[in-house]
Parts: C-alpha cells; sequence; structure tokens
C-alpha cells in the first residue's frame, strides 16, 4: 500500500478571508487515482469539500488542479507530493468552485418542425465535439475569458456542433460571435487540459470563423490580411529587404554537414524580422546543418486558417509542398512555432517538419559560451501545445545563459488573429504577461516565435530575444575569448 | 426563455422564510428518467427538479454506455422485443409495464432524435443497432460507448431551455406526508441547509442502489435513496432482491474496483477466456456463448474464479485484439480511453474482468403511469420496479427511463392542485432526526464500508439462507450505530449512509423470502423442480405494513 503525502487547498468562506494548503498522509491502494486520495483524506477531515459522482470519467464533476494542470481526479493516477487546487474558477468551498454561469452559458439545440434528420456525413462531423462532459477544465484556464467578453471554450464547441446540424434552427454564427468568437488566440490550451481530447480551436472555433467568413463576417482588419497575401503572397508588407532576397539556394554548413533540410522561412521572419532569421542561419551552419532554401515558398496560411478565411488553402498548401518537393526535400525545417505547427497539423506534407530547436537538439549542439544573464523563458503555445516542444528550448537557453527562469505558462495574446481583430484583448494579455515578467526581474525574455518576440517586446520593459539569437551571442563571445586566448 | 439555475444559499432560504418552495410538481433526481419527467411535467404547471448532484452529472445515465432498446426496423417487432424482455427477466416481469416499453420506446427515441441526440447512424442515414444480450434482433441504439451521455445531454440542452426550476445538489432527505398522501419533500443543500419543497405530486427519480455493494458499477449518487424515501412515506417495494450483477465490471485498479466495461465490448466480438485460456461460456451457454443474458455469464465468470480457473487478480480475460484496430477506436473509444489511462491498450492486450453489482431490477411498484402505491407520489427510472422481472436486458434501461420519465412526468402534471399548508410535524421530525447526528458516534464513511462489503459478502451472486441471515444480522446491527456529523455538510452524508442500511437490509429480507433461483437471484441451498416459466411465484413485495412473496397468477396474495 503506497503511503502518500499531499496538500490540498482548504477554503470556507463562511470562515476564511483567502485559502491555505493543508497537508496530509493518506495510505492508498496501488494505481490509486487522485480521486481516491481524496476519498481517503475525507475520511480523516470529514469536512473537506470536493466533487465527484461517476468515478469514471464520464460526468465531468470531478476536474480540479494537480500542480497546476486541471485534470480529472478520477482518471489522474495520485503522486506522493502532489499539490491539489481548485479550478481556476469561482471557489465555494475547498476544491468546489460555480460551475453553473458556466454551464448555463452552453447554448442549446432549437428544434423546429420539419427538420431534417442530420446525414450519416453529419453526424460523423459532430461526434468530435459532442463527447464534452462539462469539465470546465478548458474554461478554467482560458487566456482569452480572463480579459475578454467570451463565453469560451465549451460554449464555442456547442456552438460549432450545433451549427453542424440541420435540426437545430437557429443561426450560431452571430451568436457566436457575440460570445466572443474573435477573442481565442488559439492558443490550443482548452485542447491540451480536456480529458476528452476536443480540438476546439481546430475543429469548433476556427471553422465557425470560417462559416463567419461565408456569411460575409469575418473582421475587416482579418480580411486585410487575406487580401495582401492574395497580393503578395506573404501576410506582412516589405518595408526593408527580406531574408529570402538576401539568401537563398542551397547554404553549406562550415563544417561537416549533419543533416540536410529544406528551410521554410514563414512570412514575420521573412519580412519583419529577417535579422533574427540570418542569426538562425548562422547558428545552423555552425552546428552542420546543410539549407535548401526555394524562393518561391510563401506564406503558410495560418493567418487565413485561424481567421477561418480557408477558401485559398489548398491552392497555398499545394504550393509550398511542391518548392520542397521539388527540391527533393525530405526534411522540412520552420523556426516560427506558427508556421510549424501549421505544417505539421493543418498541411499533409510527403516530407516531415521539424522545429529549428527540435533539430538543434537532436544534432548536439556546439557549446556556447555562458552569458552572464538570467532569462526567463516564454513558451509559444504554437510551440509547447501546437507541436508538443517544452524541454528543447529549455534545454539549449540552459547551455547559453547563468540561469532559466520559468514563467507562468500563459499565453501572450499574439495569436489567432487577435493581435490585428481584437487589440484589446491581445494587449490586455500581453499587458499580463509583462507582469509577470517584470516580477521575475531577469534581465531577457526569450522565445521561440517572431509573434510572441514582436508582442512581448511591445509591451514588456525587458528586453525580447530570440533564441538562436542568444546562442549565437554565445558562440560570439566564445569565439572573442578564444580569438583573445590565441 | 432561459436556464434557470438555482442554488439555494441560506440568505435566499432565508427569504422565502418557513414557507419554503412550492410547485406544482415535484422532481427528485436529475437522471435520465427525471429530466425526462421534468420537460413533460412543465406542459401542465411549474416544476421543480431537485438533484443531490449537479443536474445531469450525477445518476447512472450519463454512464450508461451501451445502448437504448427500440424496435425500428420491420425485420424486428414488438412481441419480439417483449418475449425477449421476458425471457431476459425469467418471466417475473410485469406485463403491462413491458408492453409499454416496447410500443413507446421507438416514440421516445424519436422525441430525443428531434431534440438533438447524435446517435450512430447507418451508411443509409438511419439510426444504427447493435446486438445486445439476450436478444434476437440487432435493436440497441446507440452512440458509440457513450449512449448514456449523448442520451443525458440531449435532454440538458432541453432542461436548460424549459421553465423548470432546476435545484442544484439539493439532496432530498425525507418524503412530506400528510393522511397517508406525499406533499413534497424535506431536502438539504450541499452546505447543510435545509429546504422544504412542496409539490401537489412528487416523483421519485433517484436511480438505483448498487453503491450498497462493495463492488459497483454505479455513480456515487447510486445508493439507493428514493428505495428509502419511498418506504419510509409508506410505498410498497417489489422485487428488491433483484440485484443484476454485470459479468464485466474492472479489477484493476483497486480504488476503481467494478468500474463496467460495456457489453458492446461482447456485441463488437469480445471473447472471455479463463487463465487457462479456455474460451469457457462453451461450458455455460454454448448456443448464446459471450452474448448470453447479464446472470448466466456473471455466474459463469463467479464460478471459474471460485474454482480457480481465474487471474491472479480474481477475474478473467475480455478479449478484443483479434478486433480492427479502427472498430475498437470507433466503437468503443470510452473504453479504449480508460483502459489506457490505466496503462492498458485493449487493442493488443486483453481486459481483466469479475463480476460487479450493477442495476436494481426492483422498486417501487408502479402502475404503467408510474403511480405507486401512495397517493401523489410517483416514481419512474431505476427507483421504480417490475418492468425488467428478475433481469435486465441490456439496453432497456434507458429505454425505460425516457418511456416512464415521460408517463411519470405526464401523470403527476395531470395531478389535481391542492393548497397543502406547510406540514410542521413532519419538518419537526427531520429537525430532530439532523440534531441527533450531532451527537452520534459513528463515522458514516466506516459505516458505509462495513455495509458494503458484508452485502458483497453475503448478498451477493450466491446466496443461501443461513448467510442471508447473517448479512440481515450485521446490516441491522450496522443501522442501528448513531451516525456521526462532523460538519453541517456531511448531514446528507448520514441521511445517505441510513439509506443504505435501509435498502441493504430490503434486499436481504426479499432475498431470502424468495425461496427459488431466478434471474440474477440464485439461492444455492435450494433445489427447486422448476424453471422460470413455470415458478410458483410472483413478485416478493415490502412496505412498512406488509412483506411476502407472491403466488403467480395472483397478484395481490396478502401476507
Ligand atoms: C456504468 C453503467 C452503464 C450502463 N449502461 C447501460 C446501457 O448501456 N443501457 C441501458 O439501458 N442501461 C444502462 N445502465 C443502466 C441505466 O444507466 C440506469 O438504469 C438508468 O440510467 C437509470 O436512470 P434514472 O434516471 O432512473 O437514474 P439515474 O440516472 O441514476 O439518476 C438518479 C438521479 O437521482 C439523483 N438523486 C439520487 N438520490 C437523490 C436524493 N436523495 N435527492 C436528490 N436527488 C437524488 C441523482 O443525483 C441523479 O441525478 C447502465 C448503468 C451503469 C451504472
Ligand atoms: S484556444 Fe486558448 S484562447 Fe482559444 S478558447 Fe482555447 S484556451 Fe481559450
Ligand atoms: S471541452 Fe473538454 S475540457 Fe472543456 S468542458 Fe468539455 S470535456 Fe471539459
Amino acid at each position: 500500500m503506497p503511503q502518500i503525502k499531499v496538500k490540498i487547498y482548504r477554503f470556507d468562506p463562511s470562515k476564511d478571508t483567502e485559502g491555505t494548503l493543508r497537508e496530509y498522509t493518506v495510505d492508498v491502494a496501488d494505481g490509486a487515482r487522485v480521486l481516491h486520495v481524496l476519498h481517503a483524506v475525507h475520511e480523516q477531515d470529514p469536512d473537506l469539500a470536493y466533487r465527484y459522482c461517476c468515478g469514471t470519467g464520464q460526468c465531468g464533476s470531478c476536474a480540479l488542479q494537480v500542480n497546476g494542470v486541471p485534470v480529472l481526479a478520477c482518471f489522474h493516477e495520485a503522486t506522493d507530493g502532489m499539490v491539489l487546487r481548485p479550478l481556476n474558477l469561482p471557489v465555494q468551498k475547498d476544491l468546489v468552485v460555480d460551475m453553473g454561469p458556466a454551464l448555463a452559458s452552453i447554448a442549446s439545440l432549437v428544434p423546429g418542425p420539419g427538420r431534417d434528420l442530420p446525414r450519416k456525413r453529419e453526424i460523423d462531423a459532430i461526434k468530435p465535439l459532442r463527447s464534452c462532459i462539462e469539465c470546465l477544465a478548458c474554461v478554467s484556464i482560458c487566456p482569452a475569458m480572463e480579459v475578454a467578453e467570451f463565453t469560451g471554450p465549451t460554449a464555442m464547441r456547442q456552438e460549432m456542433r450545433l451549427a453542424l446540424d440541420p435540426r437545430d434552427t437557429r443561426d450560431r454564427i452571430p451568436q457566436a460571435i457575440q460570445e466572443g468568437l474573435f477573442t481565442c488566440t488559439t492558443c490550443q490550451y482548452c485542447w491540451k487540459v480536456c480529458p476528452k481530447d476536443i480540438q476546439i480551436p481546430g475543429k469548433a472555433i476556427e471553422k465557425l470563423r470560417a462559416i463567419a467568413n461565408r456569411q460575409g463576417l469575418t473582421l475587416p482588419r482579418h480580411q486585410e490580411i487575406a487580401q495582401i497575401i492574395r497580393e503578395t503572397g506573404r501576410s506582412v508588407p516589405r518595408t526593408q529587404p527580406t531574408f529570402l532576397e538576401q539568401v537563398g539556394g542551397t547554404i553549406e554548413p562550415y563544417g561537416e554537414v549533419k543533416a540536410t533540410v529544406g528551410f521554410f522561412v514563414g512570412c514575420m521572419y521573412n519580412l519583419r524580422l529577417p535579422r533574427t532569421a540570418l542569426d538562425a542561419l548562422e547558428v545552423l551552419r555552425r552546428n552542420g546543418v546543410r539549407l535548401i532554401i526555394p524562393p518561391e515558398q510563401i506564406c503558410c496560411g495560418s493567418p487565413l486558417i485561424r481567421t477561418g478565411q480557408v477558401a485559398a488553402i489548398p491552392e497555398i498548401q499545394e504550393k509550398n509542398i511542391r518548392a520542397f518537393v521539388s527540391r527533393g526535400v525530405d526534411t522540412v525545417l520552420t523556426m516560427c512555432a506558427g508556421c510549424g505547427s501549421t505544417l505539421k497539423n493543418d498541411y499533409r506534407t510527403p516530407f516531415r517538419v521539424v522545429d529549428i530547436n527540435e533539430l538543434l537538439c537532436s544534432i548536439g549542439i556546439e557549446m556556447p559560451d555562458i552569458l552572464p544573464v538570467r532569462a526567463a523563458y516564454h513558451d509559444p503555445c504554437h510551440l509547447l501545445r501546437g507541436q508538443g516542444i517544452r524541454d528543447q528550448p529549455r534545454q539549449i537557453l540552459g547551455t547559453v545563459v547563468n540561469e532559466v527562469v520559468e514563467l507562468p505558462v500563459k499565453c501572450c495574446g499574439a495569436g489567432g488573429g487577435t493581435r490585428s481583430g481584437m487589440p484589446q484583448v491581445s494587449h490586455a494579455l500581453a499587458g499580463k504577461k509583462a507582469e509577470e515578467i517584470s516580477k521575475t526581474g531577469v534581465d531577457v525574455v526569450v522565445t521561440s516565435c517572431p509573434f510572441c518576440e514582436f508582442h512581448i517586446r511591445e509591451h514588456s520593459d525587458r528586453p525580447v530575444q530570440n533564441i538562436t539569437s542568444i546562442l549565437l551571442e554565445g558562440y560570439r563571445a566564445k569565439d572573442a575569448r578564444c580569438s583573445k586566448e590565441n | 426563455m432561459q436556464f434557470i439555475y438555482v442554488r439555494i444559499e441560506p440568505t435566499l432560504y432565508k427569504m422565502r422564510g418557513d414557507e419554503g418552495l412550492k410547485s406544482h410538481v415535484l422532481i427528485v433526481g436529475s437522471g435520465g428518467a427525471g429530466v425526462r419527467a421534468a420537460l413533460e411535467a412543465a406542459k401542465y404547471g411549474d416544476v421543480i427538479i431537485t438533484s443531490k448532484s449537479i443536474p445531469g452529472k450525477g445518476g447512472c445515465t450519463p454512464m450508461a454506455e451501451g445502448g437504448y432498446n427500440a424496435v425500428l426496423r420491420s425485420q424486428d417487432s414488438c412481441v419480439l422485443h417483449s418475449e425477449d424482455t421476458f425471457r431476459g427477466g425469467a418471466y417475473l416481469n410485469d406485463p403491462a409495464l413491458v408492453e409499454v416499453l416496447v410500443r413507446e420506446s421507438p416514440d421516445r427515441l424519436n422525441d430525443l432524435v428531434r431534440w438533438g441526440a447524435v446517435f450512430d447512424f447507418t451508411e443509409e442515414d438511419t439510426v444504427a443497432q447493435r446486438s445486445f444480450g439476450g436478444q434476437r434482433f440487432p435493436r440497441t441504439c446507440y452512440a458509440g460507448d457513450r449512449t448514456g451521455h449523448e442520451v443525458m445531454m440531449t435532454l440538458l440542452e432541453q432542461l436548460r431551455t424549459s421553465d423548470v426550476q432546476v435545484l442544484s445538489e439539493v439532496t432530498v432527505i425525507s418524503l412530506l406526508a400528510e393522511e397517508n398522501r406525499v406533499t413534497g419533500a424535506y431536502a438539504l443543500t450541499r452546505d447543510g441547509n435545509p429546504v422544504t419543497i412542496r409539490a401537489d405530486s412528487t416523483v421519485l427519480a433517484t436511480g438505483g442502489g448498487s453503491q450498497i455493494y462493495d463492488i459497483s458499477t454505479n455513480s456515487a449518487t447510486g445508493t439507493g435513496d428514493g428505495y428509502a424515501l419511498g418506504y419510509r412515506a409508506g410505498a410498497e417495494l417489489i422485487d428488491m432482491e433483484m440485484v443484476q450483477f454485470h459479468p464485466t465490471g474492472a479489477v484493476y485498479p483497486y480504488d476503481a474496483r467494478g468500474r463496467l466495461i460495456t457489453e458492446a465490448v461482447r456485441g463488437e466480438g469480445g471473447i472471455l477466456t479463463n487463465a487457462r485460456g479456455e474460451r469457457f461460456m462453451e461450458r455455460y451457454d454454448p448456443e448464446r456463448m459471450e452474448l448470453s443474458t447479464r446472470d448466466v455469464v456473471a455466474r459463469a465468470i463467479a464460478t471459474e474464479v471460485l474454482e480457480g480457473r481465474g487471474t491472479a487478480r480474481g477475474g478473467v480475460y475480455l478479449d478484443v485484439t483479434h478486433l480492427p484496430a479502427r472498430q475498437i477506436e470507433e466503437k468503443l473509444p470510452v473504453m479504449l480511453e480508460q483502459f489506457l489511462r490505466f496503462g492498458v491498450d485493449i487493442r493488443s492486450e486483453p481486459m481483466e474482468v469479475a463480476p460487479t453489482a450493477h442495476h436494481f431490477m426492483g422498486g417501487l411498484r408502479i402502475t404503467p403511469d408510474c403511480t405507486t402505491t401512495v397517493p401523489g407520489l410517483f416514481a419512474c427510472g431505476e427507483a421504480a420496479g417490475g418492468l425488467h422481472g428478475a433481469n435486465r436486458l441490456g439496453g432497456n434501461a434507458l429505454a425505460e427511463t425516457q418511456v416512464f420519465g415521460k408517463r411519470a412526468g405526464e401523470s403527476a402534471g395531470k395531478s389535481r392542485k391542492r393548497t397543502d399548508s406547510l406540514p410542521r410535524k413532519a419538518i419537526a421530525v427531520q429537525e430532530e432526526r439532523l440534531s441527533a447526528y450531532r451527537s452520534g458516534i459513528e463515522n458514516p464513511v466506516k459505516i458505509r464500508r462495513d455495509l458494503r462489503l458484508a452485502m458483497w459478502e453475503g448478498a451477493g451472486i450466491f446466496r443461501t439462507a443461513p448467510e442471508l441471515e447473517t448479512t440481515l444480522e450485521k446490516v441491522d446491527a450496522l443501522a442501528a450505530r448513531p451516525l456521526k456529523a462532523y460538519a453541517v455538510s456531511t448531514l446528507a452524508e448520514c441521511c445517505t449512509v441510513e439509506n443504505m442500511c435501509l435498502v441493504a437490509s430490503l434486499v436481504v429480507r426479499s432475498a431470502l423470502l424468495r425461496t427459488e433461483s431466478r434471474g440474477a437471484h440464485v439461492r444455492t441451498d435450494i433445489k427447486q423442480p422448476w424453471d422460470a416459466a413455470t415458478s410458483p411465484f410472483g413478485h416478493t413485495y415490502m412496505s412498512v405494513k406488509r412483506a411476502g412473496i407472491e403466488r403467480s397468477g395472483c397478484a395481490d396474495a396478502a401476507d
């Protein structure tokens, strides 16, 4: 029988002004879940309030935070030393939160006479959105809900489910827009915490935005972006010599070739941050990567997909895929988190797609000199959740700075078209991010996404650097030291 | 219209003063039966639905996996469905209830479909059906293996747009009765504050009580409250000994033992083998094999384990690894996901299973209009008895919630409006009961654990009179222990444990009364010359006033 120590958040609104963590030690059986630990604690301390019903992940009563991450207590395996807190929703007592308002905001099908039954095709489309158990894990972490009038992920899931159903008599789009459809930053956090693995941003929010687009309800700022992509193949205007104008064809590494990859540069690095891309190029060359850079590559289409303007997507995808396939490339490298996530998740590519952090870690990097700085690492949503890349950038950063400081994992607000379409939402989120950064007192914020880099720089009082730029700085410091030593 | 979502705060309750809440119809329980009843009753007047849990989250309806039985195809017929139901139920079923079920189940399914239920469809764009144990036609409609969840979500959507007033996390601890007529209920909020609700008619839709067993598939709310509430209010219960043990419950992890492995696993082609690798159903029902009725399969597995052919953890194997991975992913997604969480990939490894307490076939005696033997009180869903006889067919319970939920709502809605005053005496009795818990001594958690173990050991799949007698003594002794409420918020828990003790004693006493083996009830100490079809016995019945067993064909036999 394993013994488990657990800290549990206790708060009784009739007595306490704020919650405290209380520690318990209990005996449970092998393979026990968090819920079974709670049962054991309850036996010691009958006043502990927690919710549960079915015990099998089907009723959505028992969601709570284990070590800061929302999970179902009945499913999540208990671990020694875990800390249990309620979901980030108004607390009624201890681990029990007020689920009422969020549940009440989930829309209902409005049946009408003479409506057709759905076809199997439609049923199959609805099904992936239907397994929601209304646990509110997603609602508890949605960054957009914190700063905007937004009914939240599962309400959007339901609006899409209804929009797909011929039995429903309502036009769901105006409603969804009113409920905050365009405030979502597509940070994917809701999907990653969903115990039912419901891909709300991709399968509901972007799809609702696509229907809105067909109804002519796309935000004007988003339409402008679509227009510039149509006209130039790029999502940002040219204001300086682009990366692709400066380099092209095949770039050989300095030493032995460890990998050969196609390089997908992306609009932000090509047009707005070409310097950063050149830094990355330098880092890659030092680490034995041969780059094949097709000049005809265009925008990956992410700004269009995220905002529901998908008509031109097949053509864009075809063009990009052809650019690399025609050069016999079997691996394509991205350094923009958004492009990487799009190529991996929204494309069906005949080649492998790797992120720059992934690639560098897999081939092993030349060690830089350690810079005398404390750096906070900001996880780009489209890298962490879009591509599941968490450890690699931390490893790389660890080789080049004195100390890596963790930040609360939270969207900076740049994504999903909110920066252009809903600037006040995007601004508010970045403000929160900037506050978190200031609190840490770090010298520099490091990230690996041009959108995050640009957006945080605008809001934070600390300098923001791309991970490859800081690595290059480490290399330069090393070069300087070596040349001095020689 | 708007979803009225009421949490009763102490202040709100005080604001309403001593008079409490009042409505035409009060529904107790927000599972499939309760919500269906509320939607129907709302056509006739104001309705309050109260639930121990957040609406739709408690109860077994959202957990139901396999499906919903309805005759939809021309090759199938109501006669066939009813024959299957009788045969499965060992001919103990109440014919009038069976008749209503098979006739109305398709219409109620259509209600759900109209309201947006997303059942699986065939290539021809019609509701798909699959095979379930003990049925000669594949008549079980399904939504993957989350059928009950689908039903519940569909009903909740309609509830949210109805005028029904929803009391969330408000536990009924007693019915209020005056002159043998139920006039409402006395309840506690999550924080332990009392609420009285008066109603012209009250519907019990509190679900089953399999939580009185150590190993159970049921939701935490499956504590049999409705049986206890009804019994104390004078209603008659029937066939309380008829507890269905589902053949396939999980055995690991220990703390989640009993978790249901849906019958759909066998419906899709799953195979049962013992630790020696033998497909043992050949010995118990060579014709129907794994798709035999639940009582037969449960006994087969229990026998294999008892006779030493089980796994180290006391189960047998249920194997789908011969099925295409796609089929498993599409048809059994919940199973796949649950087992993956516990470290087993059912696409490549067998599951380990053993029987688990699952369903109460018995319950309040009702007419097809869902009236009970007490005026003003109605019952539907698993709280009611008689429909399933001695053994329920998979897929008939979800259908029951809809068919009889609607009927209960309609009957209750149509009942006469009354102007009863607050039954102060009954309320005072409850206040006294609650204050007694302050001076109790026993932790309800401990009594509950002992009770569940006693029931599993002495009133489980195989029963004998001496074991049942011993169990009854244990249960009575536990019931006599004064429970302690350590905090106001645990008052309801004390009431629940008290209910569980009462329900357990009803089960054991009924099991002693039925001196035969029939369906789910197996008395190994009795040899009988008859089979189910020729049994001389009818329902067992039990009320505050009388208890006994009917002789076949004379339903109203006195004690
Ligand atoms: C795991 C599992 C799988 C199943 N699969 C199937 C299947 O595939 N097909 C099938 O036909 N049947 C199946 N069944 C059986 C079926 O689900 C149930 O019989 C049926 O759902 C019962 O519905 P109900 O509305 O009567 O009660 P429930 O759904 O159990 O609801 C009871 C409600 O009463 C409330 N309640 C209880 N006590 C109180 C109180 N004191 N005060 C206030 N409220 C109270 C609860 O909170 C809950 O809301 C399954 C059962 C289980 C456990
Ligand atoms: S993707 Fe992020 S912002 Fe959008 S709904 Fe999900 S959690 Fe909220
Ligand atoms: S979408 Fe997922 S996380 Fe959100 S409420 Fe539904 S089940 Fe929970």
